[in-house]
């Protein structure tokens, strides 16, 4: 994301320009933009106009207005944020507190104007601007019939594709039919991959399954690219790696993730940093389950105690929820700091995030037991 | 102990899955009466009256070897001394008849009262020492309720009948009346074939009775077993619906159905059809331990492999460098396997033994594939679990890296897909030399596993023998060494002494389809493969194809690579099938009875066993969930309640998470909807098994389908 301007006091007003480049960045915004904030970002609305004859006529116009925003939507696919809200723009088409509903895409500047700029949102703002490469992954990850393909990005996991193919056993005479069936799974496969992976954008690919599937697949690959000339991928074979997975359904991304071969490329980013946390959490809750605790309840008394270590947090916990219960987080988050511990935004859009979400959404790693806390009805 | 008993009929009605696994409180409880089914039917032993000994069932034998007392008729016998038992807690009982009441998992109060009365009669008979066997069959339409015209064909034997009926109210247990009014609404059902049933119920006990003096006798193997699956599947067709309905006061608004459900004559198995039972083997074991190799070998010491064929494959093997892959390559037939020397999916073999027609399951041992393992054997009735002797490979099988090999792995997971017998095959005996030792040390090793995992001592069958060099498969071994120690029996003789499974014939039909084939030449367009189990279909049969739904006609069925009209529960057929999209047969569907389909649902209650896991279960854990051949991505949303395994009482709600060898109540829900049915209704399609991270970290069953 690019800052065009910044003027803004911490903790206090203040508004800032900007223009999105990335998939990535418009989840930046949609954490960024929350309830009673102002954007301002040019928008086509169509426009009524009385004609002197008595007529009507109705115009798309180009105008820029401002809204108070009561509500955002992300839609990761098409990778458009939705702001609606009511106009504060006077405007000579729209009338103030006319509801409106900005889109705001790639390439496309915006206002953000807030009452106040806490902790948190000055995070993801700097986050958001960190001009370091992208670490976009791309992850083929199968099993015998299954296939997903996803893209791994900053803090973004989208799924491209799901493959789903019936491969019958073996069976006696009609062993055929098996590698006929697994021959035609893995061009869907591949189609796939030719389709959703781009490898001017991806740093690299991996695929991963258990078992042998990931080998033969890579053949097929390369046997195939070979034949048919397939430039994108001869040129890029250096780029595909494999790794090990116990199965082909989303949550096994975190073993991806976990690999060393692919733990090597990704670890300066927020996926791998966020799988490397939480598998910490899980690791100490099954070695020593009283230096762990989950649900808000059970991480505010920890930290009355001074206790936490490493906080883990969803940013969905910031986003959907009114002021006062967000405030109570980014002073959760900010006093973790203050005594010494780490906080960790996870992105509910990677797998990590999903699965702490399950967990209420907020975990912690302690510094010493408390083992009284399981007992503790909350 | 008023307490235990009324746990028992409460729990094991809808969840013996439970007790399966708890070993220990099984033996004090009080409805072991229905085991006795087993003692019956099991050729090993029979029990003394007097001073409880098991006595080898040699069929001239007629007294007890100890005390010398008469042999009557053993069903009777054995429940008065469990009823001995009760009272006075008699110290005395063998560890082994202990083991052998425990070991039936199908126990039901109910069975227990149609087993003791059935004793009674055997008594009464043997009381007025009838000597021809003729006679008994007269006797025959013993009726476990009197109303049925077949009961006048012999009217001089009513007396016998009022005296039996004025037995009943002697062993009043709590459920007696609602059997009864059951079994008037079932009697409809067939009067000819319970004519037979019980005809042949008395046959057995006229056979057991007078061992050497019955015609019977010498009508060979084949038809006493026959008799005995006759025997069970009746007490079963009259079980269930009292289950049922006992089940409609919780649950009234799914089950009501099923009560009316009325299987077609046809659909039942005739005792005079000349064909083996069926049973479906699965070959389990950690990778390498030899499961292909030792099934390839019995395949062709059974000449089910042609010579020909055999050459071929040892030509092959040498000419990639794996000449000790020969055997394994019967099975093991896609490129892939053989290039890498490993087993990757379930492959389906078919053999006969003397009692049984045997569809062999060879697994996979690989870790990574404990997932098609799974799918390819939930079918098994029983399991030859192959473990390696060599030095370091059976202690890999147990420990692995990372705390389990896939020979505990598959052990748990074999018992939960219900398989209580299981033969222990102790493969690579060569490597160590025919050394007893080591046998002895495996067996104690892996024993004291077995039977944490719930199987009985009683039912695991040890076997010391080489797949390569052919040694105690199908006879006995000639190898010098193993003959000085080892006298007992060899695999195939193992396999016949496994008891015959029980089947679901009396209820809907149910076909899990484990697999779905394209255009095949015998079979036509579409044809789906898989163990029917429950109901029966033939030739033109209408089934649902779930979970879709839409009707589809049965065409042909292949068994075997022949081709029959039937098909019933317990089966392992391919069927063809006719007038529906190959698009939407799925090979995680069911095929249902039209009016009685298969719940397809997202959200479930399940009650699961936490086997040995390092990471614990929390709210939100993302786990596979496996049902008989489907697969699907799930996650834990709640977990309800924590369950003593000893009483089966909730021991703590809501618990923040889930570790090792716990029972718990959780909910789950999938990311995709499956065909699934209550454990209580079906069980085979009501056993779940969780995995994570390559490991099976939970086994379970359905208690409840939560619709949304």
């Amino acid at each position: 994301m690019k800052l065009v301007r910044k003027d803004l006091i911490p903790n206090g007003p203040g508004s800032a320009k900007m223009i999105p480049e990335e998939p990535d960045d418009l989840w930046h915004v949609y954490n960024l933009v929350s309830q009673g904030d102002r954007v301002m970002a040019v928008t086509v609305r169509k426009v009524q106009r009385e004609m002197v004859s008595g007529g009507r006529d109705v115009e798309r116009v180009k105008l820029k207005l401002e809204i108070e925003v009561e509500a955002v939507d992300y839609d990761n696919v098409g990778s458009v944020l939705r702001v609606r809200g009511k106009n504060i723009l006077e405007n000579e088409h729209v009338k103030i507190g006319a509801f409106h509903t900005l889109e705001i895409e790639q390439h496309r500047p915006f206002v953000l104007r807030k009452d106040v700029w806490d902790s948190v949102a000055l995070d993801v703002l700097k986050q958001a601007c960190d001009p370091a490469a992208s670490a976009d992954l791309a992850v083929v990850l199968m099993q015998e019939g299954l296939a997903h393909i996803f893209l791994v990005g900053k803090s973004v996991t989208t799924t491209r594709s799901r493959i789903e193919a019936s491969i019958p056993r073996k069976h006696g005479a009609a062993i055929a039919g098996y590698e006929k069936a697994l021959n035609k799974f893995f061009e869907s496969v591949l189609q796939a991959v030719l389709k959703n992976i781009d490898f001017k954008v991806v740093r690299c690919a991996v695929i991963a399954s258990p078992g042998f599937t990931k080998d033969q697949f890579h053949s097929f690959m390369l046997l195939e690219a070979e034949r048919r000339e397939l430039r994108s991928i001869i040129e890029n074979k250096s780029r595909i790696l494999l790794a090990h997975s116990t199965s082909g359904y989303k949550h096994s991304l975190k073993e991806v993730l976990d690999a060393p071969n692919v733990m090597a490329l990704i670890k300066d980013t927020k996926a791998s940093q966020e799988v490397q946390v939480l598998k910490d959490f899980f690791d100490m809750l099954s070695n020593d389950p009283a230096r762990a605790c989950y649900g808000p309840k059970h991480v505010e008394v920890a930290h009355e105690r001074l206790a936490v270590q490493t906080l883990l947090i969803t940013d969905d916990l910031f986003r959907n929820s009114d002021i006062p219960t967000r405030q109570k987080y980014v002073n959760l988050i900010d006093s973790v700091k203050e005594t010494g511990g780490t906080a960790h935004i996870f992105s509910t859009m990677h797998i990590s995030g999903e699965q702490l979400a399950q967990l209420s959404g907020v975990a912690a790693i302690l510094r010493f037991p408390l083992p009284d806390l399981e007992d503790m009805e909350m | 102990m008023p307490r235990k008993v009324n746990y028992r009929i409460d729990y094991a009605e809808d969840y013996d899955y439970h007790d399966d696994y708890d070993y220990d409180h099984d033996l004090e409880s009080n409805g072991e009466a229905p085991k006795e089914d087993q003692s019956v039917s099991k050729p090993g032993y029979w029990r003394c009256a007097i001073c409880t000994y098991d006595n080898d069932n040699d069929d001239n034998l007629t007294s007890c070897d100890i005390c010398g007392a008469v042999r009557i008729a053993p069903v009777g016998n054995s429940f008065e001394v469990k009823a001995v038992d009760d009272i006075c807690k008699d110290p005395g009982v063998s560890v082994l008849a202990k083991s052998l009441f425990a070991s039936l998992p199908r126990g039901k109060p109910k069975m227990a009262i149609t087993m003791q009365r059935q004793g009674k009669f055997s008594d009464f008979q043997n009381a007025f020492n009838i000597p021809d066997s003729r006679q008994h069959i007269n006797i025959a339409p013993f009726k476990f309720d009197r109303a049925s015209p077949d009961d006048m064909v012999s009217a001089g034997k009513k007396s016998y009948g009022k005296d039996i009926k004025a037995k009943v109210p002697q062993f009043p247990p709590s459920k007696t009346s609602p059997v009864i009014a059951e079994k008037g609404k079932m009697k409809a059902v067939s009067n000819a074939k319970k004519y037979e049933a019980s005809s042949s119920t008395s046959n057995k006990v006229g056979r057991l009775n007078s061992n050497d003096r019955s015609p019977i006798s010498g009508s060979g193997v084949v038809e006493e077993d026959k008799i005995q699956a006759t025997t069970s599947d009746f007490l079963n067709l009259k079980l269930k619906p009292s289950i049922y309905n006992q089940k409609n006061d919780v649950n009234g608004r799914k089950t009501a159905s099923f009560d009316e459900y009325k299987p077609e004559p046809w659909m039942l198995p005739d005792q005079k059809e000349q064909t083996l039972p069926l049973l479906n083997l699965a070959i389990v074991g950690h990778v390498d331990s030899g499961k292909s190799t030792l099934s390839g070998r019995l395949l062709h010491l059974l000449g089910r492999i042609s010579p020909k064929e055999m050459h071929k494959y040892e030509k092959e093997s040498k000419q990639m460098g794996k000449g000790s892959f020969a055997y394994a390559w019967a099975l093991d037939e896609s490129s892939e396997e053989r290039e890498r020397g490993i087993t990757m999916t379930v492959a389906i073999a078919h053999f006969e033994t003397k009692k049984y027609h045997v569809v062999v399951l060879d697994s996979p041992g690989h870790k990574d594939f404990v997932p098609n393992m799974i799918s390819g054997a939930t079918q098994a009735d029983a399991a030859i679990l192959v473990v390696d002797a060599a030095l370091g490979s059976f202690e890999a099988g147990m420990d692995g890296y990372g705390g389990g090999g896939q020979t505990k792995e598959h052990a748990q997971l074999v018992r939960s897909f219900g398989v209580d017998q299981i033969i222990v095959a102790v493969n690579k005996m060569d490597a160590v030399h025919y050394s007893e030792e080591r046998f002895n040390f495996i067996r104690v090793r892996l024993g004291s596993f077995l039977r944490t995992c719930g199987f009985k001592e009683s039912s695991i069958v040890w076997i010391p023998l080489s797949a390569m060099e052919n040694q105690n498969l199908i006879t006995t071994a000639s190898e010098l060494r193993l003959l000085t120690w080892y006298k007992g029996s060899n695999l195939l003789e193992a396999i016949d002494s496994f008891l015959p499974p029980v089947r679901e014939t009396s209820k809907p039909l149910r076909m899990p389809i484990c697999d779905v084939m394209k255009s095949l030449l015998s079979l036509g367009q579409i044809a789906v493969s898989g163990k029917l189990e429950a109901g029966a279909i033939r030739n033109g049969s209408k089934v649902l194809v779930m979970p879709y739904g839409h009707i589809a006609t049965v065409k042909c069925i292949v068994r075997d690579s022949r081709a029959c009209s039937i098909a019933r529960a317990g089966d392992n057929v391919d069927v063809g099938l006719q007038g529906i999209d190959a698009s939407i047969v799925m090979a995680k569907g069911v095929l249902c009875h039209p009016e009685y389909p298969v719940a397809v649902a997202a959200s479930l209650e399940l009650k699961v066993l936490i086997l040995d896991i390092t990471m614990p279960i929390l709210v939100g854990s993302q786990v596979e969930f496996h049902v008989h051949h489907a697969k699907e991505a799930a996650r834990v949303v709640k977990i309800l309640s924590l369950i003593d395994p000893k009483t089966g009482k909730v021991s703590k709600k809501a618990p923040r998470c889930l570790t090792a060898r716990q029972s718990a109540m959780i909910e789950v829900n999938l990311e995709r909807a499956v065909c699934i049915e209550e454990f209580s209704k079906y069980r085979a399609l009501g056993r779940v098994y969780l995995r994570a991270n390559g490991k099976t970290i939970a086994v379970g069953v359905v208690t409840r389908i939560i619709h949304q």
